[in-house]
């Protein structure tokens, strides 16, 4: 059982290194499409000069919409669990 | 190698370490003070790779949030963890 | 807690308070925007129910939850302003009205009366996270005995 647990972690040790040896150049995407598209055009379009702020509530607004019902859910469930606890 | 690699390693290494200490530590307040240092240096490392929006959240959330949490649960049971 | 921790809380809170507003504020401007700086100013609430108690904002939690209903609805409203051409349509954007100075393209200073909806969802979000976590710390503070530490 120990040698066991002794090989799984020289598995994953040795995954991660050879991810880390072979890992991809840092700042340069495969397919950089739609950053080019961002970086030229959010200006113009959303108005912003935060290019990350444009993208979080003007082109990508859906996925906002979805982190902000994550945050109303747990809320909500935090809420329900300790209401008549607190009062 | 230049300044902003040192930098970059040695704030790896120390949150690397960080984490090590808050498994390593057995009272319970120190332990969540390490995690606590090590989130923030990981707030460091999100800067230092010219992402300042996570950094801020991460500095807010995993610095502050999470340890106030903490504290007010260990305030509320015991500070000793049990062998 | 101790005279040393309530007076650096003290000191420290309006600090945190100025800066998690500047960060929702200037959001489309700077880095940052409305979620982050609704952590920092819950942070802030954390540090006040850490060091005076939870019972001195007992009696704010029914504002808080109006806060955050009143954030999501601003959001969502906000949202179905653009909806004649799609959901999340930045209407305001260039438009001379509120927020509608059009941006110089390229490096520039950086002016708050740009951005259109922008910086309204800005708020939306900072007012709705400031009272989500905030409300959940509070709770977590009253949860359970009485602490005099």
């Amino acid at each position: 059982m120990r040698w066991l647990k002794v090989g799984a972690l020289l598995v994953v040790v040795g995954f991660l290194l050879g991810a880390a040896a072979w890992m991809h150049p840092f700042g340069l995407p495969w397919a950089s499409d739609m950053d080019d598209y961002f970086i030229a055009n959010a200006q113009g379009e959303a108005a912003a000069n935060n290019v990350v702020t444009s993208v979080v509530f003007d082109y990508r607004g859906f996925d906002t919409l979805g982190e902000a019902t994550v945050l109303l859910c747990a809320v909500v469930g935090v809420a329900l669990m300790l209401r008549r606890i607190t009062r | 190698m230049t300044l902003w690699g040192v930098l970059q390693v040695l704030t790896l290494v120390l949150i690397v370490a960080g984490a090590a200490l808050a498994v390593w530590l057995k009272d319970l307040l120190a332990a969540v003070i390490a995690l606590a240092a090590s989130s923030l240096l990981l707030s460091l490392e999100f800067y230092l790779l010219q992402a300042p929006d996570v950094a801020i959240a991460e500095a807010g959330i995993g610095a502050a949030l999470t340890t106030a949490i903490y504290i007010l649960a260990i305030r509320k049971t015991r500070r000793k963890e049990e062998e | 807690m101790s005279v040393v921790v309530r007076t650096i809380a003290r000191i420290i809170v309006p600090m945190i308070l100025a800066f998690g507003g500047y960060v929702i504020m200037h959001g489309h401007l700077t880095p940052g925007g409305g979620f982050q700086g609704g952590a920092v100013v819950a942070s802030a609430v954390a540090l006040i129910v850490v060091v005076f108690g939870a019972e001195r904002l007992k009696r704010r939690k029914t504002l808080l939850s109006l806060l955050e209903d009143l954030g999501a609805i601003a959001f969502i409203a906000l949202a179905f302003l653009g909806i004649g051409v799609t959901f999340f349509r930045n209407v305001l954007a260039g438009g001379g009205g509120l927020f509608g100075v059009p941006v110089p393209p390229g490096p520039n200073p950086g002016f708050l009366d740009t951005g259109g909806t922008l910086p309204l969802m800005n708020w939306a979000v900072g007012l709705k996270v400031i009272a989500g976590l905030g409300s959940v710390v509070v709770l977590f503070g009253l949860f359970g005995g009485k602490d005099d530490r």
